[in-house]
């Protein structure tokens, strides 16, 4: 089947939106820091909590997916997109035509919740830049806009030093690739310590600072590309999972082997990702109903084409800290 | 990377290619193509031609937007192509307008 893509409107939209916004989708900045206001994590301080907003963007990726894909081999797409441009000046019309479901949105939130008291149970306390949590602009980079994502990598890390910085907590694989690995060829000077919570989670798991529990008793686990070939983050999440009592079920492709989601073209070619994710899921499926996720990308992807009523959970759903006196995991 | 240097940079990784084709079982996305250009081989070969043409064809461009930069393929390739430096480097001078395309590109799927 052929169809078309809008790809330079869609370049210039992403590249737009993130210089003046912040974000690759224009929305105000309270949805990306509104989950951290009930826990009164300081403004300032050497150990930044950073999202890079990934966790929070991607229910409005997902509808805005959904539109494109809705879209895909139309050419009133290119014409919307450009169109669509209007709304980089009006962040909160954007919130409100996107509008995700309120419970994706919620899940989000109660991720970063829960990595952030994770954190704080292993002893590990954290600032938080609040409307300084700017996207890190990896999109950017991996379409190939140098310039647009060296002026924004130069802003995200201005802005995380204002904070205090001297060490930056990640909690998703691209984030922590592009700042770990990529930032430091584009920003001058860059002198951040960058460590991915997963990282902090299985050593203070491995010292004893934290028990934790989990909230499943087994779960096939799905390494995210950016985690497994880039980043070689993968006995971690497997030790953080053992040590909260869940089984962890291996799947065919897995470990630097692990099969992609599909996720990354899912606004280029959302047909393709679904194909991909389809297969995935497939595999998957072969070891337990139950899928661990590591990365928001790959939760978002997989669940649009979750057609085999899999329960697919991020490792921040499925693992909590165990509080003292509070018995035994269900 | 000055489109100079990411051209060359391009040239030198598609010299190491023995075309052995080790890299397409482990690609996602050339199961779903309707060419070889959806695959890490053809992408790495279309990314070397379009440097020396100046141009890029429709499809061509669907090929290298189409990678999902998740570096399966490294893990396979014996002579140590930069698959995902080639692409994401192919992007950037078709960004930067070094690349001649077209700007509508057909995106083709099997089944």
């Amino acid at each position: 089947m052929a169809s078309a893509s809008p790809l330079k409107a869609l370049l210039e939209f992403l590249r737009d939106s993130t210089l003046r916004v912040g974000l690759p989708v224009p929305l105000p900045m309270e949805e990306i820091y509104s989950w951290a206001l009930p826990l009164r994590l300081p403004r300032m301080g050497s150990v930044i909590l950073y999202t890079g907003a990934l966790y929070q963007l991607m229910p409005y990726i997902e509808s805005l997916t959904r539109y494109l894909s809705a879209l895909e081999g139309s050419r009133v797409s290119d014409t919307l997109l450009r169109l669509a441009r209007i709304l980089i000046a009006t962040p909160k019309l954007t919130r409100t035509l996107l509008a995700p479901e309120p419970a994706r949105v919620e899940r989000a939130r109660r991720i970063l919740t829960n990595i952030s008291r994770l954190l704080s149970s292993s002893g590990v306390a954290h600032a938080y830049p609040y409307e300084d949590d700017l996207y890190s602009g990896v999109l950017l980079y991996d379409l190939g806009l140098d310039d647009a994502f060296a002026e924004v990598a130069g802003r995200v890390y201005r802005k995380l030093k204002e904070h205090g910085a001297s060490t930056v907590i990640t909690v998703d694989p691209h984030t922590t690739n592009i700042l770990r690995n990529v930032y430091p060829s584009y920003v001058d000077g860059f002198d951040l310590e960058v460590v991915n919570y997963l990282e902090v989670l299985s050593r203070a798991a491995e010292e004893s600072r934290i028990r934790l529990r989990g909230l499943v008793s087994e779960a096939v686990i799905h390494d995210p590309c950016f985690y497994a070939r880039y980043l070689h983050i993968i006995d971690e999440p497997r030790k953080i999972l053992e040590r909260s009592g869940v089984k962890v079920l291996e799947p065919r492709r897995s470990r630097e082997a692990t099969y992609c989601c599909g996720g990354p073209v899912e606004s280029v070619a959302p047909r393709l990702a679904s194909k991909i994710a389809e297969t995935r899921l497939k595999e998957l499926a072969e070891k337990s109903k139950n899928v661990v996720v590591l990365c928001p990308i790959c939760y978002t992807n997989l669940s649009r084409a979750n057609k085999l009523g899999l329960r697919i959970l991020d490792i921040a759903e499925v693992v909590e800290a165990e509080v003292p006196g509070s018995g035994s995991p269900q | 990377m000055e489109p100079g240097e990411a051209a060359s940079f391009i040239l030198r990784e598609y010299s190491k290619c023995m075309s052995c084709g080790f890299c397409e079982a482990a690609c996602p996305t050339l199961p779903f193509g309707p060419h070889r250009g959806y695959g890490p081989r053809g992408r790495v070969r279309l990314a070397s031609l379009a440097v020396e043409n100046g141009s890029i064809s429709a499809e061509g461009v669907a090929g290298i937007y189409t990678c999902l930069l998740c570096a399966a393929c490294m893990l396979r390739c014996p002579a140590g192509v930069d698959i995902v430096g080639v692409v994401r480097l192919a992007r950037e001078l078709l960004a930067r307008g070094a690349i001649r395309a077209p700007e509508r590109i057909p995106l083709r799927l099997v089944g």
